[in-house]
C-alpha cells in the first residue's frame, strides 16, 4: 500500500505531497465510497487480529490476511482513479498508468507473501500444536466472510476486475469449474452462475469461510486441534492458488512482455506490413503493454533504397496503430549515401553536421561514392515506385490529383506512368476536410497491388 | 455427464473404435458377484485378524498359500496343461513367488497393526487407482482436475488415517514390552517402525500405503511373465505352489523353536478355509472374470464400493452379538474386543477413499487434450494430439542436474548466491537435524525459519539464471528485467519480514515473556558467522548495491564490515542509483543482512538478559531491527519501482536532457515530441523518439545523428521515427475516421509549421 504511494517522491515534504495528492482523489465523489470502506476494513481487520490472538487460530489468521488483501485492493482500486486524474510527467512520460499494474502486482505478492508466514507458522504448529479456543473463531468467520463478499460485490475495482478477468485460471477455479459442470449438468440453471469461472476473490472467501467452518465443527465435537493448522495449511494454499496466476499476469506486463494473446494479431500486421511495397524487412519488434491493456511498441523497418520512406511509414504506422497505440517507427536503408532522391540539399547538409562524431565515416563513403550516382539513375531496372497512387504534393493541388498521375515523389525520373487511377474511388469528397479528399485509396485493392509489384522486383 | 458420453458416443457404426459397452443388463449380474465377493472379502479379512491374535504370521501365510495352491493346482491343472515352462521361466516364477510373499508378509503384519478396517481402506485398492494417482503425483499430465481432486482426496484420506484418527488402544498397545514378538522377523518390523517414532497403528498405514505401492508394481511387472506362462491363473497356481516350497523350511523352524499358542489346530480348520476361500480363491477368479467382461476402469469402481461399505459396517458390528453367528463358528471364546473401533477419522478418511476410488477410476479422458481438426467422411470428429509424445524430450535427472549447475556457476552473480544458498542449507539441515536429535523445539522452529529465508536466496538464484536467456518473441527485450522484479519481490519480502517483527516486538513489549537463554547463544552466534560470510562474498562482488542502504544500517557489530565492503568500490560510482545497478543482488544482500542483524539482535539481547536480566531488551532489539529493515529496504523499492514505472533513468536524467537540446539544434529539425527513455534492465536502456523535420532534409541523417547524441547519452536500443509533414498527409488520407484525420491536422498545426502555400490547412 503505502509503498507504493510512497516512494514515488521522497522529498521532505513526502507527506505534504502524499496528502496533496489525496485531496486530488478525495475530490472525486467514487473515492469517497472507497474511502468509507477502507475505513471499515482497517476496523474490521484489527478486531479479527484481536479475536485471532484471543482464540489462538492460525486460520483464521490466515483468513484475516484476505481481509487486509481487500484492504490493499480497495487502496489499488484508489490508485486507479488517481493515475485516471494525472497527465504524464516528463519523468514518467508514459504516464502513471503502470502504477496499478504495479500496485496490483504489489498486492498480489504480498498476500502471496503473507501465505508463505502462514505456512511456515503451521509448520513450526504442527511440531507443537496449541489449544484453541473457538469461542470468537465462527464471529470472526462470519464477520470476514461477510464484509470480503460486501466489498467485492459492492465494488467496481477495475484493475483487479481486469486482472482476475485477463489472468489465467487458478487451481481453484479449475476445480469448481469442474465440479459445477458436472452439477450443472443436473441442475442447468445454475450454469449462469458458475460456469465460465468463478470470480477468484468470491471464491476464496467462501472455500476459506468453509474450511473455518469445519474447523470449528471438528474443535467442537472432538477437539482435534490439528484441523486448526491443516485448514490454515489450505487456506494458505488457496491464497496461493488464486494469487499466482494474477502476480504472473500483472508481472508479466511489468516486465515488458507481448502479452501471448495479441501474439497471432501482431504476427499478421506484421506479415502485412512486411509485404508492402518498398519494405525489406521489419526487425527489432518490441511490443509490449504499457497498462492493463494498451499496447505500446517500437519497430525497425528496413526498406528499398529507392522507396519513399514518409509513404511508408505511413503505411506501416497506420498498420499498426490499429493494435498498438503508443508506437515508434524507424525506417532505415542501407548505403543511404548514395543517394536516390535529388542530391541537391544533402552535400551541404552533410557537411553542416561534421561537429558530431558520427558523421565521418559516411562522409568519406559519400565523397567515393558521388561521382557513379549522380551520373546514372539509381536504378534504371526497377519498376514503378511503390504506393504510385498520388499523394498530394506541395505543388500539386488534390482536385487535379485525381486524374493525372503526377507523382510528387517520383525519383525525378519519369517512368512507370502505370494507370492506377481505377484504384482511387473518384467520389471521396470529404466535405469538411479539404485536404483528405483524394487521397484515400480504397483499401481492398491494395495488397494484390502490391503483391504484383513485388513480385517482379528485384531486391537492390 | 462424463459417463453418459463415454457410455452413450462411443459405440458408433464403425465399431472397432474402442471398447463397446456390453449392455448393462447382462453386466448387472456380473457386478452384483462382484460386490458380494467384496463384501466376503471383508468378511474373511476381519476373520483373519482374529485368526492373526492365535497363530503366527508366518504360519498364517504359509497355511494361506498352502490351500490356495491346493485349490488352484486341482482347478487349474497347471501342469497337465499348457506348453511346459522352461528353466528361465521357472526361475521368473520363483521371483515372483518371492516377491508375492514379500508383500503378503507386508499385508498381513499391517493388518495385525492397524485392525482389518483400516486395511481394508488402505490395502484394497485396484491397480488403475493407483497407478493414476501416482501419475498425478509424480508426471505432469495428470489428467485434469478431476484427476488431481482424486489424488488429493486420496492424501487427505491418508492423512485423515494417520492424524485424527484416534485409536487409543492401539496407541496403548504401542507401549507394548519389547520382548513380547514372536520372531525376529516381526521383531525387525517392530524395531523399523519404532525408529520412525511413530505409534503402531500409524506406522502400520504407512506400511500399508507401502505394500500398496509395492503391489501395483508387483502385478504390472508379473503381466508380461503371465502371459509367456500362459495365463494368469497358471501363474497364480505355480507362483503360489513354489511360495509354499518357499515357506515351508521356515515354518517347520519356527515350530520347533518356538512353542504354539494355538490349543487345538482342529478348531482352526473352518476358519482357515472361510479366509482362504474369500480373501485368496473367490476374489482372484472374481476379478479375472470381471476384467475379462467389463472395462478395467468399471470393476475398479463397483469393486471398491462395497468393500469399503461392508468395511465400515464390520468394523461397527463385528463385535456385536448380531455378528456373534458369523463369529460363533470359529470361535466359541468370545473376548471382549473393542479395538481398532470406528472412530470420525476414520469415516471421515472412509469417505474420502470412497470418492477418491471413484474418482481415480474413472476413464480418463485423454480426447480433451487433442484439439478437433476437421470431420471424417462419416462424420466423427478427429482429433489432433499434440500430446505427451512429443513434448517429453526427457532429460536424465544426472545430465540436467548437470547442466544447471553449470550454468549456475558460470557467472558470479549466480554462483555466489548459489555458494551461500548451500552453505545456508547446511547450517539450516545441521540445526535441524540437531534439533530433532536433541528433541529442542526451538531449535527446529529456527531451522524452519531459515528455510523461509532460503526461499529468498532461492528466488534470487533464479531470477539470476533466468536474466541471462535469450530474448524470444515474448521477452523481446530479454529477461533482463526479471532481475529487478525479484529484487522489488525481495524488497516486499522484507517489508513483510519487518513488519511481523515489529508487530510480535509490540506485542512483546506489552506483555514480556520470560526467555530460556541458554540455547539461543551458539544457535544464533553459527547463523552470525554464516551470515557474515555471505555478507563478505556479496559485499566483494557488489560493493555499490551496497552503497545504497550504507547510509541506514550501522549496528555495532557489522559496521566493520560495512567498511570493508565499501573500500573495496572506488572505481565505482554508487549511491543511489550506482552504476551497474543489480536490484536482485541487492535484495538479496538486504536479506542476508537483515538476518545478519537478527542475529546481531538476538546474541545482544541474551547478554543483557544474561547480564542484566532485561527481559524488556528482547521486544526492544527486535523493535530497533525491524525498523533498521524497514528503513534499509526502502531505498531498493523505490528503485526498483521506479525502474518498473518506466521513470526516465535518475542517472541519466542531465545526460538525457543536455542531449534533447543537442538534438533540437539539429539543422532541418522542427521538433519532436513523446520523447520516452527507461531503463528496461541493468544493461538495456531504452528509449523511442519521434522527430518531425523539414521536407528537405534526409531522414535517415537525421537518424544518425539522433542516435549518435542519444547513445552518448547512455541509450543503448533506441527507435527513432522521423515524420515529415507528408507523413501526416498520408496518415490524414490513410486514416479513415474523421476523428482521426481532425487529430492529424491538429497534430500538424501543433508544429506551427507553416511554410508556404502547400500547407493544407
Amino acid at each position: 500500500m503505502g509503498t507504493i504511494h510512497l516512494f514515488r517522491k521522497p522529498q521532505r515534504s513526502f507527506f505534504g505531497k502524499l496528502l496533496q495528492e489525496f485531496r486530488l482523489v478525495a475530490a472525486d465523489r467514487r473515492s469517497w465510497k472507497i474511502l468509507l470502506f477502507g475505513a471499515i476494513n482497517v476496523l474490521c481487520t484489527g478486531f479479527l487480529l484481536m479475536w485471532c490472538s484471543s482464540t489462538n487460530s492460525i486460520a483464521l489468521t490466515a483468513y484475516t490476511y484476505l481481509t487486509i488483501f481487500d484492504l490493499f485492493s480497495l487502496i489499488t482500486c484508489l490508485i486507479s482513479y488517481w493515475v485516471m486524474m494525472r497527465k504524464p510527467s516528463p519523468v514518467y512520460s508514459f504516464g502513471f498508468e503502470r502504477l496499478e499494474v504495479l500496485a496490483v502486482f504489489a498486492s498480489t505478492v504480498l498476500a502471496q507473501l503473507g501465505a508463505l508466514f502462514i505456512l511456515k507458522e503451521s509448520a513450526e504448529r504442527f511440531l507443537e500444536q496449541p489449544e484453541i479456543h473457538t469461542g470468537r473463531l465462527l464471529v470472526g468467520t462470519f464477520v470476514a466472510l461477510s464484509f470480503n463478499l460486501f466489498t467485492m460485490l459492492s465494488i467496481r475495482n477495475k484493475p483487479f476486475a481486469y486482472v482476475s478477468e485477463a489472468a489465467s485460471t487458478s487451481w481453484l477455479q479449475e476445480h469448481v469449474a469442474d465440479l459445477s459442470r458436472s452439477l450443472c449438468g443436473l441442475i442447468p440453471g445454475l450454469s449462469s452462475i458458475f460456469l465460465p469461472r468463478m470470480n477468484p476473490f468470491v471464491l476464496i472467501d467462501l472455500a476459506g469461510a468453509f474450511a473455518l467452518c469445519i474447523t470449528y465443527m471438528l474443535i467442537e465435537i472432538n477437539n482435534y486441534f490439528a484441523v486448526d493448522t491443516a485448514s490454515a495449511i489450505a487456506i494458505a494454499l488457496m491464497t496461493f492458488g488464486t494469487m499466482y496466476p494474477m502476480s504472473v499476469y500483472s508481472g508479466k506486463v511489468l516486465l515488458q512482455t507481448t502479452p501471448p494473446h495479441v501474439i497471432g494479431q501482431l504476427d499478421k500486421l506484421i506479415r502485412e506490413v512486411s509485404t508492402l511495397d518498398g519494405v525489406l524487412e521489419v526487425r527489432n519488434e518490441h511490443f509490449w503493454t504499457l497498462g492493463f491493456g494498451s499496447l505500446a511498441g517500437s519497430v525497425h523497418v528496413r526498406i528499398r533504397r529507392d522507396a519513399n520512406e514518409q509513404m511508408v511509414l505511413a503505411h506501416v504506422s497506420n498498420r499498426l496503430c490499429t493494435l498498438v497505440s503508443t508506437l515508434t517507427v524507424q525506417i532505415f536503408k542501407d548505403d543511404w549515401i548514395r543517394p536516390a532522391l535529388s542530391s541537391g540539399p544533402v552535400a551541404p547538409n552533410v557537411l553542416n553536421f561534421s561537429d558530431h562524431h558520427v558523421i565521418p565515416m559516411p562522409l568519406l563513403k559519400n565523397v567515393d561514392e558521388r561521382t557513379p550516382v549522380t551520373s546514372t539513375p539509381a536504378k534504371p531496372s526497377s519498376p514503378p515506385p511503390e504506393f504510385s497512387f498520388n499523394t498530394p504534393g506541395k505543388n500539386v493541388s488534390p482536385v487535379i490529383l485525381l486524374n493525372t498521375q503526377t507523382r510528387p515523389y517520383s525519383l525525378g525520373l519519369n517512368r512507370g506512368h502505370t494507370p492506377y487511377s481505377s484504384v482511387f474511388s473518384q467520389g471521396l469528397a470529404f466535405p469538411g476536410v479539404g485536404a483528405g479528399q483524394g487521397l484515400r485509396p480504397t483499401f481492398p485493392h491494395i495488397p494484390s497491388r502490391y503483391g504484383i509489384n513485388r513480385m517482379g522486383q528485384p531486391r537492390p | 455427464m462424463e459417463e453418459k458420453y463415454g457410455g452413450d458416443a462411443r459405440p458408433g457404426p464403425g465399431g472397432g473404435l474402442g471398447p463397446v459397452d456390453v449392455p448393462s443388463a447382462r453386466l448387472t449380474r456380473y457386478i452384483l458377484l462382484l460386490c458380494l465377493t467384496k463384501c466376503l472379502k471383508a468378511v474373511g479379512l476381519f476373520e483373519s485378524y482374529d485368526l492373526l491374535k492365535a497363530v503366527h504370521i508366518v504360519q498364517f501365510i504359509f497355511i494361506l498359500k498352502l490351500g490356495t495352491a491346493f485349490f488352484m493346482v486341482l482347478f487349474q491343472k497347471p501342469f497337465s496343461s499348457g506348453k511346459p515352462i522352461t528353466k528361465h521361466q521357472w526361475i521368473k516364477i520363483f521371483k515372483h513367488a518371492v516377491a508375492g510373499c514379500i508383500i503378503s508378509l507386508l499385508w498381513f503384519f499391517g493388518l495385525t497393526l492397524c485392525g482389518p478396517l483400516r486395511t481394508l481402506l488402505l490395502f484394497e485398492h485396484s491397480d488403475i487407482v493407483v497407478i493414476s494417482l501416482l501419475s498425478v503425483l509424480f508426471t505432469s499430465s495428470g489428467g485434469g482436475p478431476a484427476k488431481t481432486r482424486g489424488a488429493a482426496f486420496f492424501i487427505i484420506a491418508v492423512i485423515c488415517l494417520l492424524l485424527f484418527d484416534n485409536d487409543d488402544l492401539m496407541a496403548k498397545m504401542a507401549e507394548h514390552p519389547e520382548g513380547h514378538h514372536d520372531s525376529a522377523l516381526t521383531h525387525m518390523l517392530y524395531t523399523a517402525i519404532a525408529f520412525l517414532g511413530v505409534a503402531d497403528h500409524k506406522g502400520g498405514v504407512l506400511l500399508l500405503v507401502l505394500a500398496l505401492c509395492c503391489k501395483v508394481g508387483f502385478h504390472t511387472a508379473s503381466r508380461k511373465l503371465s502371459i509367456d506362462v500362459g495365463g494368469a491363473k497358471r501363474l497364480q497356481a505355480l507362483s503360489q505352489l513354489v511360495s509354499v516350497f518357499l515357506l515351508c523350511p521356515w515354518v517347520i523352524v519356527l515350530s520347533v523353536t518356538t512353542e504354539s499358542k494355538v490349543e487345538s489346530w482342529f478348531s482352526l480348520i473352518m476358519p482357515f478355509t472361510t479366509v482362504i476361500f474369500f480373501v485368496m480363491i473367490l476374489d482372484f477368479y472374481m476379478d479375472s472374470v470381471c476384467s475379462v467382461k467389463m472395462d478395467v476402469s468399471k470393476c475398479a469402481r463397483y469393486g471398491s464400493f462395497p468393500i469399503f461399505i461392508s468395511a465400515l459396517l464390520f468394523g461397527n458390528f463385528w463385535t456385536h452379538p448380531i455378528t456373534d453367528q458369523l463369529r460363533a463358528m470359529n470361535r466359541a471364546a468370545h473376548q471382549e474386543s473393542t479395538e481398532h473401533v470406528l472412530s470420525g477419522g476414520v469415516v471421515v478418511s472412509a469417505v474420502f477413499f470412497i470418492l477418491s476410488a471413484n474418482i481415480l477410476s474413472s476413464p480418463s479422458k485423454r480426447g480433451q487434450k487433442g484439439t478437433l481438426i476437421g470431420y471424417s467422411p462419416e462424420g466423427t470428429p478427429l482429433y489432433h494430439f499434440m500430446g505427451d509424445a512429443f513434448q517429453h524430450s526427457s532429460q536424465s535427472v544426472p545430465r540436467f542436474i548437470k547442466d544447471s549447475l553449470k550454468q549456475v556457476l558460470e557467472e558470479s552473480d549466480s554462483r555466489q548466491i548459489f555458494y551461500f544458498l548451500c552453505l545456508n542449507l547446511l547450517f539450516t539441515f545441521v540445526e535441524l537435524f540437531y534439533g530433532v536429535l536433541t528433541n529442542s523445539l526451538g531449535l527446529i522452529s529456527d531451522g524452519f525459519h531459515m528455510l523461509f529465508d532460503c526461499s529468498a536466496l532461492v528466488m534470487g538464484l533464479f531470477a539470476a539464471l533466468m536474466s541471462r536467456w535469450k530474448a524470444t518473441r515474448i521477452f523481446s527485450y530479454g529477461y533482463g528485467r526479471i532481475e529487478i522484479l525479484s529484487g522489488f519481490i525481495n524488497g516486499l519480502f522484507l517489508i513483510v519480514i519487518a513488519f511481523f517483527v515489529f508487530m510480535e516486538s509490540v506485542a512483546r513489549l506489552i506483555d514480556p515473556p520470560e526467555l530460556d537463554t541458554n540455547m539461543l547463544t551458539p544457535v544464533s552466534v553459527g547463523g552470525l558467522i554464516v551470515n557474515l560470510i555471505g555478507i563478505c562474498a556479496f559485499s566483494h562482488a557488489h560493493s555499490h548495491g551496497h552503497g545504497a542502504s550504507q547510509g541506514n544500517c550501522h549496528s555495532d557489530h557489522g559496521h566493520s564490515h560495512h567498511a570493508h565492503g565499501h573500500g573495496h568500490d572506488h572505481g565505482h560510482s554508487h549511491g543511489f542509483t550506482g552504476g551497474g545497478m543489480n536490484a536482485n543482488m541487492r535484495g538479496v544482500f538486504l536479506h542476508v543482512l537483515a538476518d545478519t542483524l537478527g542475529s546481531i539482535g538476538v546474541i545482544v539481547s541474551t547478554v543483557l538478559i544474561e547480564q542484566f536480566g532485561w527481559f524488556i531488551a528482547d521486544p526492544l532489539c527486535s523493535l530497533f531491527i525491524a525498523v533498521l529493515i524497514f528503513l534499509s529496504v526502502i531505498p531498493l523499492i523505490k528503485d526498483a519501482c521506479q525502474v518498473l514505472l518506466l521513470r526516465l533513468p535518475p542517472d541519466h536524467e542531465k545526460e538525457l536532457h543536455i542531449a534533447l537540446e543537442k538534438i533540437q539544434k539539429i539543422e532541418g529539425l522542427i521538433s519532436y515530441r513523446d520523447p520516452h527513455f527507461w531503463r528496461h534492465s541493468a544493461s538495456i536502456v531504452a528509449g523511442t523518439i519521434h522527430i518531425q523535420v523539414t521536407s528537405e532534409v534526409l531522414e535517415q541523417r537525421i537518424v544518425q545523428q539522433v542516435t549518435g547524441i542519444l547513445k552518448d547519452a547512455g541509450v543503448n536500443n533506441l527507435t527513432i521515427q522521423v515524420e515529415k509533414e507528408a507523413y501526416f498527409q498520408h496518415m490524414s488520407g490513410l486514416s479513415t475516421g474523421f476523428h482521426d484525420v481532425l487529430a492529424m491536422t491538429k497534430q500538424m498545426e501543433s508544429l506551427k509549421y507553416c511554410k508556404d502555400g502547400t500547407y493544407i490547412m
